[in-house]
């Protein structure tokens, strides 16, 4: 099996397990935020990320959105960590 | 603390992460992405936490702890920075639960296993026993910052209880798909596992 292969096989995966995720699981239930409120905990963010809960911010709930976006993310982190991993071997040789 | 902690490891991981080969980094970067994608599969658990499988072991094994660290922290900044999950001031004992715990103990396992045996059982016993053992520490140090929290509702036992008796099932799944990608890459691709793993100093090797 070729790095390519071996590559796309994990992309198809990726593509698998965020499918299942949106699905049938509730990886974008922030339940967190629902007890946090419960028990009069404020939340106050240092930060606002732009997609919350993995959901585009004007289509909450639509699952086909969660999955594209779980999708192209988990294709940014291949690009950035086989950027890393150049990186990483270009240092050596510096 | 937990960022101090993860400082001083993430300062060695890059340092010995320069021993790299160029044929790891398609799988390395295919790996990340994958689990990734995998700890979006998740169920919650007691007082709004959930519970996922955490990619640590596999990373950990094939690659090496630094090198597994490295991915993990790729992983959990995304996570942070663009879905808001995990969050900024919780990054550090994010990374230590995932990036540090459940990399370097399933490595540490696993080579501990190899010392004992070098049958094909006994390897794959040594990457349950390593991802299992790994996914479950990760968990209890979880359950304990969560207990030990003032905004979380429950105390210490309820959250090292849920965190732990969830964290055995995940932890049994994920050996034993740490076992099947292990298996799957001795038939495909054995030339990436006999590459060196960047940790041989960690049980006192070269």
């Amino acid at each position: 099996m070729s790095s390519k292969s071996l590559m796309a096989a994990c992309v198809v995966l990726s593509l698998l397990f965020v499918t299942i995720g949106a699905v049938w699981l509730s990886y974008s239930a922030e339940t967190l935020d629902e007890v946090a409120g419960k028990f009069g905990v404020v939340e106050s963010r240092l930060w606002n990320a732009p997609f919350p809960d993995y959901e585009i911010p004007n289509l909450r709930g639509n699952v086909l959105a969660n999955i594209i976006v779980g999708f192209v993310f988990a294709m940014v982190i291949l690009g950035v960590t086989f950027t890393v991993g150049k990186l990483l071997v270009h240092s050596r040789r510096m | 603390m937990m960022y101090l902690l993860a400082v001083v490891f993430w300062f060695f991981s890059f340092r010995k992460a320069r021993g790299l080969s160029e044929k790891q980094i398609p799988l390395m970067a295919s790996l990340t992405a994958m689990f990734f994608a995998a700890q979006m599969m998740n169920y919650p658990i007691v007082g709004g936490t959930t519970a996922h499988l955490l990619g640590g072991p596999i990373l950990a094994i094939t690659l090496g702890p630094y090198l597994g660290l490295i991915s993990m922290t790729i992983i959990l900044l995304i996570q942070a920075l663009i879905f808001g999950d995990g969050g900024i001031t919780t990054f550090g004992a994010n990374v230590w639960n995932m990036g540090i715990v459940a990399t370097f103990v399933p490595f540490i396992v696993y080579q501990l296993a190899l010392r004992v045996t070098s049958t094909q059982r006994g390897k794959f016993v040594g990457v349950f026993l390593g991802a299992l053992i790994g996914d479950v520490l990760a968990a209890l140090c979880a359950g304990l910052e969560l207990g030990f929290s003032t905004t979380f509702p429950y105390g210490v036992p309820i959250a090292v209880t849920a965190m732990v008796t969830h964290h055995v099932i995940i932890g049994i799944g994920e050996g034993a798909i740490t076992m099947g990608i292990i298996l799957a890459l001795e038939k495909a691709r054995p030339d990436l596992l006999q590459l060196p793993k960047l940790a041989p100093s960690l049980l006192g090797g070269s």
